[in-house]
């Protein structure tokens, strides 16, 4: 199995550049200044979520509230901010509610033994609403002037890459130590191939499930701040759009499995280049909403019954090839 | 007589290495055969390409003389070939009569129906199962019932064992055997594997030896005797090495390092006592539901607390009473399991992967630097001290055979340097060369302070092993002896009444 994994990354990145030729050469529009930076900035803030999405899928987890609490804490710091809050100290508050939601869903998970799929996709609606509720009024919140490092993080240079780019790669690379060369990262694989040899070997399993949502949930404030620095403000509409299942699909199609411990940054890497290639070019062929969405469910439908034949979840099935002892 | 099945030149290899080479092998209507050979020597393999699993690399297989292929599993069964595994592929939520007929349905079927007819089908077969049970339920000799059943609904020609026997109790290998010998009467061929020669002598018409991926040598039972087919298998003599009478010198007992009180969990362990001491090997014996392994579960965190209702632990003369299995091992307790498909090993990882992840587990700092150079000097230092063995260093824990993946799974708990090592049944599916190596390995370690905790069903083993022997009965220790003046008879008596 080893080598249909090694390829299925190759296979997307494969995609991924074959889209965007083929994109680059249909349509004129696809390669001027103006859609890269669009295309690029999407992908940084889709491959920001997708690499907080990949590490708790890999523990055998996933986090749908993850868009909500990008947008909720964004909303809450700019609204703060616009009433006169010093910008980092509203910035302090967002981190704090990030790590609050965080800690809420790995709790419920761990502990109270609730499925993580219900348990953030539940999250996320609680979450919207209290933030509607008492965190702030109006659907669109403007970012604050005059704070440098936040315009620079929107719209500067570094060493040419755009910011968001920029800060995509640092934190993929953070990411991929982490999973790759700490205790934690290693924790993680054990806790997502096989939660009852990792508990007995003596990993400890619930805090380390808390962990990864608190992680997962910090992502998700930071993609919220690249957003809301490259675009100038954070809309409610984002939460009401389908996102979730952007960043999913970057995960899934990217060959992390939905049934843990396989998959790395690598990845949330490719999945993150053919996703954002597709939803531009889609944009920019001037296809309709519903469609591109008609097409995305279809292609994270494919994804899954790719990955559910390849690495199936179900011991049962599994015993079927790997029958003996 | 044309052969049922025929193999002729078939060989299967993974990534470029061999599991099995060039093998000629034949299954006769009606007779019993069985499979030995190391660990690793392809036995699995070479049952997996009988059975549709794997495809042949190359070779052909004639099916009643006739060239065939077999694609999968169930065409296979369309064959008339089915195989059980070891670990089985019944599904576990569903009763034993859904799981009879699964995959043959009707789309609305009647329950209750279904039910009556599963009870008439399985008193024919003279299976006492309730029909109506969830499998989860069933012990091990049970559930193999309830595969057999299956396979002889789908009229099966040719039923291959994996390891049959490991897993089943002495009373349930007996019915196994009269139950083979009840079928090869009704004309059906049976295939089994097992690391138990006797039982290979016992039951088969036929005995193929396999060695390196090779057939060594297939002839009548009859033909055989121990000193041969170890011959065969490992190619030099082993005799007097395994379970030899030769007197041991008990080795005296150490510190007491655990203490367990008035131990109790629901029914199955109650109001249990015992101590263990440092540099000696306790052997645990008792029939299969006397809460042997639960009992050392609770002393190691593995159970939950939910479950424990009393009593008090010591270990190193401290109360401890542990939640999870965590502080258990960071203490130095550690538990190896008995189920190493379920709660041993982790699959996608390599052996270097798993055995870092023992030595990693140990640790507190989350952030600590690892290399995965960390891991391949352990898995280098381990391969070699228990002689694992592996197509290419790369190879997943899931792609190793049976016994290999035990000595990974052991490897992982003792980089953790425990100082009370807790083996649940640490030769089960291993071969007899390498359950000398383990005994010798687990001497080692009582000689080297540590005390050692092995549970096993296998009386010899027991005997051969420990240095002191506690008897387990109904969830509680009853008899605790040394060595010295343990005899079989004496053991078995104390198990029993
Ligand atoms: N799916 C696989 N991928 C890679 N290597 C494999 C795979 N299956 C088996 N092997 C290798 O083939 C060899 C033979 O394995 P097999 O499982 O047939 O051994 P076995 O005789 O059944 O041993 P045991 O007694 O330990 O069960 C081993 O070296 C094993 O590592
Ligand atoms: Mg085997």
């Amino acid at each position: 199995m080893g080598k249909v994994r090694l390829s299925q990354e190759g296979v997307v990145f494969a995609l991924a550049v074959a889209l965007f030729a083929v994109f680059a050469v249909l349509l004129n529009n696809f390669l001027t200044a103006g859609n890269l930076i669009a295309l690029v900035r999407s992908v940084s803030i889709l491959g920001i979520l997708g690499l907080g999405m990949g590490l708790v899928v890999i523990g055998r987890g996933i986090d749908l509230a993850m868009i909500a609490t990008m947008v909720v804490t964004l909303s809450w710091v700019l609204s703060m901010a616009q009433a006169g809050t010093p910008f980092d100290t509203a910035l302090a508050y967002g981190f704090l509610l990030a790590v609050a939601i965080g800690l809420a869903s790995g709790i419920l998970i761990a502990y109270a033994d609730i499925p993580a799929i219900f348990t953030t996709l539940a999250m996320g609606l609680v979450i919207y609403g209290s933030g509607r509720a008492f965190l702030f009024q109006i659907d669109v919140q403007n970012t604050p002037s005059g704070v440098a490092w936040f315009d620079f993080l929107g719209r500067g240079l570094l060493f040419g890459l755009p910011m968001p780019i920029a800060a995509f790669a640092v934190l993929a690379a953070l990411i991929a130590l982490m999973l790759m060369r700490t205790r934690f990262g290693r924790f993680v694989y054990a806790a997502g191939d096989n939660p009852l040899a990792a508990r007995i070997t003596g990993v400890p399993l619930r805090p380390l499930i808390v962990l990864q949502y608190v992680v997962s949930s910090l992502i998700a404030f930071l993609a919220g701040i690249v957003m809301a620095a490259a675009v100038s403000g954070m809309s409610t509409r984002v939460y009401n759009s389908t996102m979730i299942y952007d960043v999913l699909l970057v995960v899934v199609l990217g060959g992390i499995s939905l049934s843990g411990g396989r998959g790395g940054v690598r990845n949330v890497l490719v999945g993150t280049l053919l996703v954002g290639v597709l939803l531009n070019g889609m944009t920019i062929l001037d296809i309709t909403y519903t469609t591109q969405n008609l097409i995305k469910s279809l292609i994270l439908l494919l994804a899954i019954m790719v990955d559910s034949f390849i690495n199936p979840r179900d011991e049962q099935t599994s015993q079927q090839s790997q029958g003996d002892i | 007589m044309t052969p049922l099945v025929q193999l002729r030149g078939v060989s299967k290899d993974f990534r470029g290495v061999m599991a099995i080479s060039e093998v000629n092998f034949e299954i006769r209507p009606g007779e019993i055969h069985a499979i030995l050979g190391e660990n690793g020597a392809g036995k699995s393999t070479l049952m997996k390409v009988l059975a549709g699993v794997y495809q042949p690399s190359s070779g052909e297989m004639l099916l009643d003389g006739q060239p065939a292929t077999l694609k999968s599993p169930s065409d296979a069964l369309s064959h008339g070939i089915a195989m059980v595994f070891q670990e089985t592929n019944l599904v576990p939520s569903m009763s034993v009569a859904q799981n009879i007929y699964l995959g043959d349905e009707k789309l609305f079927n009647r329950l209750r129906g279904l039910n009556i007819q599963a009870q008439r089908y399985l008193l024919s077969l003279n299976f006492y199962v309730d029909p109506t049970v969830q499998v989860s339920f069933l012990g091990a000799g049970k559930k193999q019932l309830v595969e057999i059943a299956r396979a002889v609904h789908h009229n099966a020609r040719l039923i291959i064992f994996d390891e049959p026997t490991a897993t089943l109790t002495p009373e349930e290998k007996f019915h196994f055997f009269n139950l083979a010998r009840r079928l090869k009467e009704e004309g059906m061929a049976i295939i089994f594997i097992s690391h138990a020669l006797e039982e290979a002598l016992q039951l088969a018409d036929r005995i193929t030896v396999m060695r390196d991926a090779k057939v060594v040598v297939t002839d009548e039972t009859s033909k055989f005797d121990r000193d041969r087919i170890v011959q065969a298998m490992v190619g030099r003599s082993l005799s007097g090495e395994l379970y030899s009478d030769q007197a041991r010198v008990p080795r005296p007992m150490g510190r007491k390092i655990l203490s367990v009180e008035n131990l109790s969990m629901g029914n199955t362990v109650r109001n249990t006592s015992f101590s263990v001491f440092a540099g000696q090997v306790t052997g645990l014996f008792g029939l299969v539901g006397a809460g042997r392994t639960e009992t050392m579960k609770i002393v190691a965190g593995v159970l939950k607390r939910d479950y424990f209702h009393g009593g008090t632990v010591r270990f190193e003369d401290r109360p401890v009473r542990y939640r999870t299995p965590r502080p258990a091992v960071r203490d130095g307790i550690v538990y190896v399991t008995e189920d190493r498909k379920i709660e041993g090993f982790f699959e996608t990882m390599t052996i270097a992967g798993n055995i870092q992840l023992g030595d990693l587990a140990k640790g507190d700092n989350l952030l600590t630097p690892t290399t995965p150079r960390q891991g391949r000097d352990l898995a280098v230092e381990w391969t070699k001290r228990l002689g694992v063995r592996a197509i290419d260093a790369d190879a997943r824990v899931i792609e190793l055979s049976g016994g290999n993946q035990q000595k990974v799974v052991l490897a992982k708990a003792l980089v953790q340097k425990p100082k009370l090592v807790i083996l649940d049944e640490p030769t089960r599916g291993v071969d007899v060369g390498t359950i000398v190596e383990i005994h010798n390995f687990i001497n080692d370690l009582a000689d080297s302070g540590m005390a050692v905790v092995v549970i096993s069903s296998y009386l010899p083993e027991i005997i051969a092993l420990s240095d002191r022997i506690l008897v387990a009965r109904q969830g509680r220790i009853v008899e605790e002896m040394d060595v010295a003046e343990a005899t079989e008879s004496r053991i078995m008596y104390a198990a029993v009444h």
